[in-house]
C-alpha cells in the first residue's frame, strides 16, 4: 500500500467517525480556499483559466502541495462553459472572473398557482426559458444549445474529475462525494422570485409562498440525493434567506419544508452539511431539532453558545474568520485557530472549516502565508 | 388633506394597502405641491420608524427591501403633483458595488433609505471599477461615497478604489463608507475608508452625521 492510499484510508476513517458521532483521532481540516484562489495563486488569469481547464493540473498540484487539507480542495465549482452556452442569467462571470449569482426573477408573482400545481412543468416550460436566453426560442435551436451545453459540461467535469483523481492519488485525501441542494424557501427566493420579490411575497401572499415550498420539496430532495446513501460524503445545503426574515415568517414559511428536507436526507442514511450563512443565532433552538449529527458550518455567531446548545447533538464547523487572514499577523491568525479549537473540539463533533471561502489572492497580501500557517497549526494541534 | 400621522404610522407598519389607498385618494384631490411635499415628508418619517424597528430586531433585511419598494411606488404616485416644488437635499452620495462583485441587495437597501432621508443618491450599479468611481466623483462632487460588496474579494477592490481616489487627488474631498458582509474595523482601516457598517440603518446615521 502506498503512503497516499494509507493516508486516504486514515482520512476516510476520520470522517466516518466524525459523521457517525464518534470522536476521530484528530480534528479533520478542509482548506477554505477554492479553485478561484488556486488559479490566482499560480499566477494565472482567473477568467482565462476557467475557459481552458487543461491548464489547471499544475494549478491544483501547487495548491495541494502548499496548503494542508484532508479533503480535496476543489470545492463546488461553477464552470462557465455550459452557463455561457445556455445564455445563463442566474449564474454569470464578473469582471474579476468570479462566477456568481445576481438577482433574477424566474417566476412572476401571478404565476405562483401554475408553479404550485406542477412545479416541474413550470420550471421546464416557463422558468428555464426565462432564466437561460438560449433555452428560449425555436425547439430545434433550443435542442442544439442544450446538447452543446451538456457536452461542454460533461467534458469539463471529466477533466476536473481526472485532476481530482490524480491529486487524491498523490496527496491521499479522503474519498468523499457530495450532492448539492437548497432549502425550498431559498430555492424559491434565489431562482424563482428574487430577494426583492420574495420579500414582498411573504407579506402579500404568504400562503402561496408556503405552497410553493411544499410543491418544490420533492424535486429538491431528489436533487440532494447521493448515488448511494452509504457512501462517504454528504449533501451540501447552503442556507440563504432565514436571517433576513422575521421570526414568524421563518417559523411558518422557511422552517417546515427545510426541516422535512433535512429529515428526509437523514432518513435515507445520508449525512447533511448545512452552510449556515449569516447570523442564525436567534434560530439555534430550531437547528437543535434537526437529526443527530447534522453538520453545521457557521458563518457568524457565538461559537461557545453554539457548542453549548448544539455541540452534543450536531457536528459543528466554520466560524474561522477568513478576513483575519487578510488583516491579521501570522500569530493572530494562529491564535484565532487555537481559540476556536479550545472552544469547539472538546467532546468531539468538530471539523475545522472557515466561515467563508477564500476566493481571492493578492500577490503582495498576507493571505497565503497566514492560511498556510493556520492549516499547519490545526494539523499539528487539532486534538479533541 | 390626509392625516399625515396616520400615513407615517402606516409606512412604519409597512401596511401596503393602507398606504396606497391614502396616497391614491390624496393624488385624486389634485393637491398643491406644498401639500404633496408634506406627504413625502410623512413617508420619510415612516421610513425612519422602519429603520428604528430594524435596529430593534423587529424588522429584518427582507422588511427593509419591502419598505424600499413601497416607498418608491409611493413617490412615483406623488411625483406628478410634486412638480415645480424645489426639494431640499441634505447632501449627495455616490454608491456602487465594487469591482468583481455583482451583489446589489445591500447597496439598494442603503440607497433607498438614503434617498428617503433626503440624499441625492447616484447609483453606479454593480461591478464598478475604481475609475468609474473616480469619474463620477469628479462629475458630481459628492460629500460621500458608499462602496458595497458581499464577496471577500470586495475588500481588495475597495482598497483599489480608495487608492484611485487618492491618486486622482479626490480622497480628501469625500467621506467614504463601506458596507457589506466582509467588512469590519480592520478591513476598514486597511482599505482607508472613514467608516464601515453591516447595517444600512446604522450606515445612514453615519452619513447623516457627516452632512450635519
Amino acid at each position: 500500500m502506498t503512503d497516499a492510499v494509507a493516508m486516504t484510508n486514515e482520512r476516510n476513517q476520520i470522517f466516518r467517525d466524525l459523521f457517525s458521532g464518534k470522536t476521530p483521532k484528530r480534528v479533520p481540516i478542509s482548506n477554505p480556499a477554492t479553485q478561484d484562489f488556486a488559479i490566482q495563486y499560480a499566477g494565472l488569469d482567473l477568467a482565462e483559466c476557467q475557459w481552458d481547464l487543461t491548464r489547471l493540473e499544475p494549478v491544483y498540484d501547487k495548491f495541494c502541495q502548499d496548503f494542508f487539507t484532508d479533503t480535496y480542495p476543489g470545492g463546488s465549482i461553477r464552470i462557465p462553459s455550459h452557463y455561457q452556452i445556455l445564455g445563463s442569467t442566474p449564474i454569470v462571470m464578473s469582471s474579476s472572473g468570479f462566477m456568481q449569482h445576481p438577482e433574477v426573477v424566474g417566476l412572476l408573482a401571478e404565476e405562483y398557482d401554475e408553479f404550485i400545481a406542477s412545479p416541474y412543468d413550470c420550471i421546464v416550460e416557463k422558468i428555464l426559458p426565462r432564466l437561460f436566453t438560449e433555452l428560449n426560442g425555436a425547439p430545434g435551436k433550443v435542442a442544439m444549445a442544450l446538447a452543446k451545453a451538456m457536452r461542454a459540461q460533461s467534458d469539463d467535469l471529466a477533466y476536473l474529475g481526472t485532476i481530482r483523481a490524480k491529486m487524491n492519488a498523490k496527496y491521499g485525501y479522503a474519498a468523499m462525494i457530495g450532492a448539492l441542494t437548497e432549502a425550498p424557501f431559498d430555492f424559491v427566493a434565489d431562482f424563482l422570485r428574487s430577494f426583492k420579490g420574495i420579500s414582498g411575497d411573504v407579506r402579500r401572499y404568504p400562503d402561496k409562498v408556503a405552497a410553493a415550498c411544499e410543491a418544490v420539496l420533492p424535486l429538491l430532495i431528489k436533487k440532494g440525493t447521493l448515488p448511494s446513501p452509504g457512501m462517504l460524503g454528504y449533501t451540501f445545503i447552503p442556507l440563504h434567506m432565514a436571517p433576513y426574515l422575521r421570526d414568524k415568517d421563518f417559523a411558518t414559511l422557511y422552517w417546515p419544508t427545510f426541516k422535512k428536507l433535512v429529515e428526509t436526507m437523514a432518513g435515507m442514511g445520508q449525512n447533511v452539511q448545512l452552510f449556515v450563512e449569516q447570523d442564525w443565532m436567534r434560530y439555534l433552538d430550531y437547528l437543535y431539532e434537526l437529526p443527530e449529527n447534522t453538520i453545521m458550518r457557521f458563518e457568524y455567531g457565538d461559537a461557545k453558545l453554539v457548542k453549548e446548545k448544539l455541540g452534543k447533538k450536531h457536528i459543528i464547523s466554520g466560524f474561522y474568520p477568513i478576513t483575519l487572514l487578510q488583516t491579521g499577523t501570522k500569530q493572530q491568525c494562529v491564535d484565532k485557530a487555537k481559540e476556536l479549537i479550545d472552544v469547539l473540539a472538546p467532546g468531539g463533533k468538530y471539523w475545522f472549516q472557515a466561515d467563508k471561502s477564500v476566493i481571492n489572492f493578492e500577490a503582495k497580501g498576507p493571505v497565503a502565508e497566514n492560511m498556510s500557517a493556520v492549516l499547519e497549526y490545526v494539523h499539528e494541534n487539532g486534538t479533541y | 388633506m390626509i392625516d399625515l400621522q396616520v400615513l407615517t404610522q402606516a409606512v412604519g407598519d409597512l401596511d401596503e394597502k393602507a398606504i396606497l389607498t391614502m396616497i391614491n385618494d390624496f393624488v385624486a384631490t389634485n393637491p398643491s405641491g406644498e401639500d404633496a411635499q408634506k406627504v413625502v415628508l410623512a413617508c420619510q418619517q415612516g421610513m425612519a420608524i422602519v429603520g428604528e424597528l430594524f435596529e430593534k430586531n423587529e424588522y429584518y433585511v427582507g422588511d427593509l427591501i419591502f419598505a424600499g419598494e413601497l416607498l418608491s411606488t409611493t413617490i412615483d404616485l406623488i411625483k406628478p403633483v410634486l412638480s415645480g416644488v424645489a426639494t431640499q437635499k441634505v447632501g449627495s452620495i455616490v454608491i456602487g458595488t465594487v469591482e468583481g462583485d455583482l451583489h446589489d441587495i445591500g447597496k439598494n437597501i442603503f440607497g433607498s433609505m438614503a434617498e428617503a432621508a433626503g440624499f441625492d443618491v447616484y447609483d453606479l450599479g454593480i461591478d464598478v471599477s475604481p475609475s468609474a468611481f473616480v469619474e463620477k466623483v469628479k462629475e458630481i462632487k459628492p460629500q460621500i461615497i458608499g462602496m458595497s460588496g458581499v464577496l471577500t474579494l470586495a475588500i481588495d477592490s475597495m482598497k483599489n478604489t480608495v487608492k484611485a481616489l487618492n491618486e486622482a487627488g479626490l480622497r480628501d474631498s469625500v467621506k467614504i463608507i463601506i458596507g457589506g458582509n466582509p467588512v469590519n474595523e480592520d478591513a476598514c482601516k486597511q482599505i482607508g475608508a472613514d467608516a464601515f457598517t453591516t447595517n444600512a440603518a446604522e450606515g445612514l446615521k453615519t452619513c447623516q452625521g457627516w452632512v450635519k
